[in-house]
C-alpha cells in the first residue's frame, strides 16, 4: 500500500472547495486557521470562539474570515458547512458532536475525546469513506502511532512507552484539564495501532527557557532487536510522516538489550507558531489533510456555509 | 507551642534513590516503625508518584496497589499519603488510591505551573479526599510567583500548598520569604515545606520555613532521596521542638524507625557529595548528575562547569538534551547559538 504517494497526490490544484468552520480559538486553532487559509482546496467560512477579545479571533478576522463570539451555537446556526473543525477540549467535544451529528457534515476532533474514528494519516489513510467524526488523537498519539506501528508490525514487540514533551506556552487551558483524556486516548491508539496491550503513556509539560521543541520518546522491549532493522523501519515511517508534516525527525535510534528507545523531534512548519510547537503543528497538518482529501473526493456534495 | 504536621515521603521520595525497587517487606516494616513513633502521615509510592513506574524513570518494584495497601494495613495511628504528578497518574490511578483509603494526595506540579492541577485537585475535593498541592523546583520562581501560584491552587481545591526545594538550593533567608508571602496569600491554609539537603541546610531552613508559618514539614528518615537526600527527619523533629514546635511525634520511637530504615531501605545514608553540592549551587536539577559526569568526562570537561551553566541556562528535569550543547561548548567544540 502506498500511502505517501496517496497522500501528496490528494492536494489538488483547483476542484471544488470545501466550506469550513473552526471551533475554538486558542493556539491550535489560530494555527488551523492559518493552515486552512493556505490550503487551496478549504475555504474557511467562520471561525467561533467564545471569547470576544480573543486574539484567535482577531488573527481569522486579518485572514478575512467571519468570526463569531458566540460558539457551537453561531456554528450550528450558520451550518451546513462540508467540514467542522472542533478545537475546544474533550468535554465541549463530547457536548457538540450530538448537535453536529444531524447536519451530516464531517466533523474534524482535535481534542482526546474519543468520540470519532481514530485517524494517524500514514497508519489509517485520512478516514473511511462514510466516517462522520474523524479524531486525531493526540499530539503525542500523532508522533508516536506510526513508529510503534511500523515497530509492531515488524518485531514482536511486548512493551510500549510513550513519553512526549510540551512547552508551557503552548500548552493552553484545554490541554492542562485534558491530561487524563490525553493519556487514555494516546493509549488507546497506541494498543490499537500496535496490537500491544502492555502500554505507559506520559506527557511532560516543560516551563523550559528557551522553549523545549516538542519530543516524543518511544521506549519499547523487542527481544533480539537489531539496530539497523530497527533503524530502517523507523526512517521509511518518518519518511512518510514528514509527506504532511516536514518537520518530523527521528532524533536518535539504539537498540540494546531487549530495549529500543527512539527519540522523534517535531518542529513546527508554520506562519503562526514557533518553531517548537510541534505538537501542534503536526496534529493540525494532520487534520487539514483529512479535510483536504475529503474536498477533493469524486461525488462529494457540497455544503454553503454562511458567506463571508 | 505552637503545632506542625510531620509528613513523612521516606517510602515516596526515598525510591529515588535505590531505582524505585523498596519491596512490599521493607514497605512494611518501615510504615509500622514510623506509625509506632506516631508520625503523622506515612506517604508511600513511586519516586515519581502514582502510575509513574516506566522505563524512563524507573520500574517499581511492586505495583501501586500492593505498595497502597501494604502500608495501609501498616499504619494504625498514621495517615496514608500518597503522590503524583499530573500527565504521568491519572485521575484512575487516584480513584483506585481512594479505594486502598489513601488519607493525604499530594499532587506536583513545576513551580509555576500550579494549572497543571487543576483537574486532579477538582476530582480530589469532589472524591472527598485531602488533596495537597506542591509546588517543585521552587527557587525557580519569585516569592512573589510563588505566592500567586499557590492562591491559584488553593482556588483549585487544594487543602494545602507549599513549596518543594526541589535542588537543595535555599538558604534560610530565601525560605523565610517564599514561605512569607505563600502564607500571606493563602491565608489560613496550611503551608507546606519540602526541603533537600545538598548545601546541609535542610533542617535549618525547615526551621525558617515553621517560623515564617509554614504548618506542614517534610522529612525522611536518615534523610532518604536523591543524590544529598531530603531533610533528615529524625534531627528535624527535636529541633522543631526545641524551637518552639510541638510535632506529637514519640522521639525515641522515632530513633528506632530510622535505624531501621538506615539497615533495611538504604545501602548507606545520603551524603552532601561533591556533585551534589555543585548542583545544589548551581539550582540545576540533581537527577542530571550521571549524564552531566558521563559527556563531561568523555570531553574532558570539568563537569562542575557543566553544572553552573546549565544552572546559567535554568535546565530543568526533562532538558538532558542541553547537556550535550553545553559540554560541547566548553569543549570549545563550536558554541551552540540559541543560549538563552
Amino acid at each position: 500500500m502506498s500511502l505517501t504517494a496517496g497522500l501528496t497526490d490528494a492536494r489538488p490544484d483547483t476542484v471544488e472547495t470545501a466550506t469550513v468552520a473552526v471551533i475554538g480559538t486558542g493556539a491550535i486553532g489560530r494555527d488551523l486557521v492559518s493552515k486552512i487559509d493556505r490550503s487551496p482546496g478549504l475555504d474557511c467560512r467562520l471561525v467561533a470562539g467564545r471569547n470576544p477579545e480573543s486574539a484567535g479571533l482577531r488573527y481569522a478576522e486579518s485572514l478575512g474570515c467571519a468570526t463569531t463570539a458566540a460558539g457551537i451555537d453561531a456554528v450550528l446556526a450558520a451550518s451546513p458547512f462540508d467540514v467542522v473543525f472542533d478545537a475546544t477540549s474533550a468535554a465541549s467535544h463530547r457536548d457538540h458532536w450530538p448537535l453536529l451529528e444531524p447536519l451530516g457534515t464531517l466533523v474534524i476532533d482535535l481534542t482526546p475525546s474519543k468520540v470519532g474514528q481514530m485517524v494517524a494519516p500514514t497508519v489509517t489513510g485520512v478516514a473511511a469513506e462514510d466516517a462522520r467524526n474523524v479524531n486525531l488523537i493526540s499530539c503525542g498519539g500523532q508522533a508516536s502511532v506510526p513508529v510503534v506501528h511500523a515497530l509492531a508490525a515488524r518485531f514482536p514487540v511486548t512493551y510500549l512507552e510513550v513519553v512526549s514533551t510540551v512547552a508551557s506556552d503552548v500548552a493552553g487551558r484545554a490541554t492542562r484539564l485534558n491530561l487524563d483524556e490525553y493519556v487514555t486516548a494516546t493509549g488507546h491508539a497506541v494498543t490499537t495501532f500496535s496490537g500491544v496491550s502492555d502500554v505507559k503513556i506520559i506527557l511532560n509539560i516543560s516551563p523550559a527557557v528557551p522553549p523545549a521543541t516538542f519530543r516524543t520518546v518511544i521506549h519499547a522491549r523487542v527481544p533480539d532487536a537489531d539496530a539497523a532493522a530497527v533503524r530502517a523501519v523507523v526512517d521509511r515511517a518518518a519518511e512518510q510522516v514528514r509527506s504532511f508534516a516536514p518537520g518530523y525527525e527521528v532524533v536518535a535510534c539504539t537498540a540494546a538489550d531487549d530495549l529500543v528507545t527512539i527519540v522523534l523531534k517535531v518542529t513546527a512548519c508554520s506562519d503562526v507558531l514557533p518553531p517548537y510547537a510541534g505538537n501542534l503543528d503536526i496534529i493540525n497538518a494532520a487534520a487539514v489533510l483529512v479535510a483536504e482529501q475529503y474536498a477533493a473526493r469524486p461525488g462529494r456534495v457540497s455544503r454553503t456555509g454562511v458567506s463571508s | 507551642m505552637k503545632q506542625v504536621v510531620i509528613h513523612d515521603p521516606t517510602l515516596r521520595d526515598g525510591q529515588h534513590a535505590v531505582h524505585h525497587r523498596l519491596g512490599l517487606t521493607e514497605l512494611r516494616r518501615y510504615a509500622e516503625a514510623a506509625d509506632a513513633a506516631r508520625v503523622p502521615v506515612v506517604e508511600v509510592g513511586h519516586g515519581n508518584g502514582l502510575g509513574a513506574s516506566s522505563l524512563q524513570v524507573g520500574l517499581a518494584a511492586a505495583t501501586d496497589d500492593a505498595m497502597l495497601s501494604t502500608v495501609r494495613e501498616a499504619l494504625r495511628h498514621s495517615r496514608l499519603g500518597t503522590f503524583m504528578l499530573p500527565g504521568w497518574g491519572t485521575s484512575d490511578d487516584l480513584r483506585r488510591a481512594i479505594s486502598h483509603g489513601v488519607d493525604v494526595f499530594r499532587v506536583g506540579v513545576h513551580a509555576t505551573e500550579a494549572s497543571l492541577a487543576e483537574h486532579h485537585l477538582g476530582f480530589l475535593r469532589d472524591a472527598g479526599a485531602e488533596a495537597h498541592c506542591v509546588l517543585m523546583m521552587s527557587h525557580m520562581a519569585s516569592p512573589g510567583e510563588l505566592a500567586e501560584q499557590a492562591a491559584r491552587a488553593v482556588g483549585y481545591g487544594a487543602q494545602a500548598v507549599g513549596i518543594m526545594d526541589s535542588a537543595g538550593h535555599f538558604l534560610p533567608p530565601d525560605v523565610t520569604a517564599r514561605i512569607g508571602a505563600i502564607v500571606e496569600a493563602v491565608g489560613t491554609v496550611p503551608v507546606i515545606f519540602h526541603g533537600h539537603n545538598n548545601l546541609g541546610m535542610a533542617v535549618a531552613n525547615s526551621v525558617a520555613a515553621a517560623e515564617a508559618g509554614a504548618r506542614i514539614i517534610d522529612g525522611c528518615a536518615r534523610g532518604f532521596g536523591a543524590g544529598a537526600g531530603n531533610t533528615q527527619l529524625e534531627v528535624l523533629v527535636p529541633v522543631l521542638e526545641r524551637s518552639g514546635f510541638a510535632t506529637g511525634i514519640d522521639l525515641y520511637a522515632l530513633l528506632d524507625a530510622a535505624d531501621l530504615a538506615e539497615r533495611e531501605l538504604m545501602p548507606a545514608p545520603p551524603v552532601p557529595a561533591s556533585m551534589s553540592i555543585v548542583s545544589g549551587l548551581a539550582g540545576v536539577f540533581s537527577g542530571f548528575k550521571h549524564r552531566v559526569v558521563e559527556l563531561a568526562g568523555a570531553a574532558g570537561v570539568d563537569p562542575r562547569e557543566v553544572f553552573f551553566e546549565l544552572g546559567r541556562r535554568q535546565a530543568i528535569a526533562g532538558q538532558e538534551d542541553l547537556i550535550v550543547d553545553v559540554v560541547a561548548e566548553l569543549s570549545g567544540r563550536g558554541p551552540k547559538t540559541d543560549a538563552a
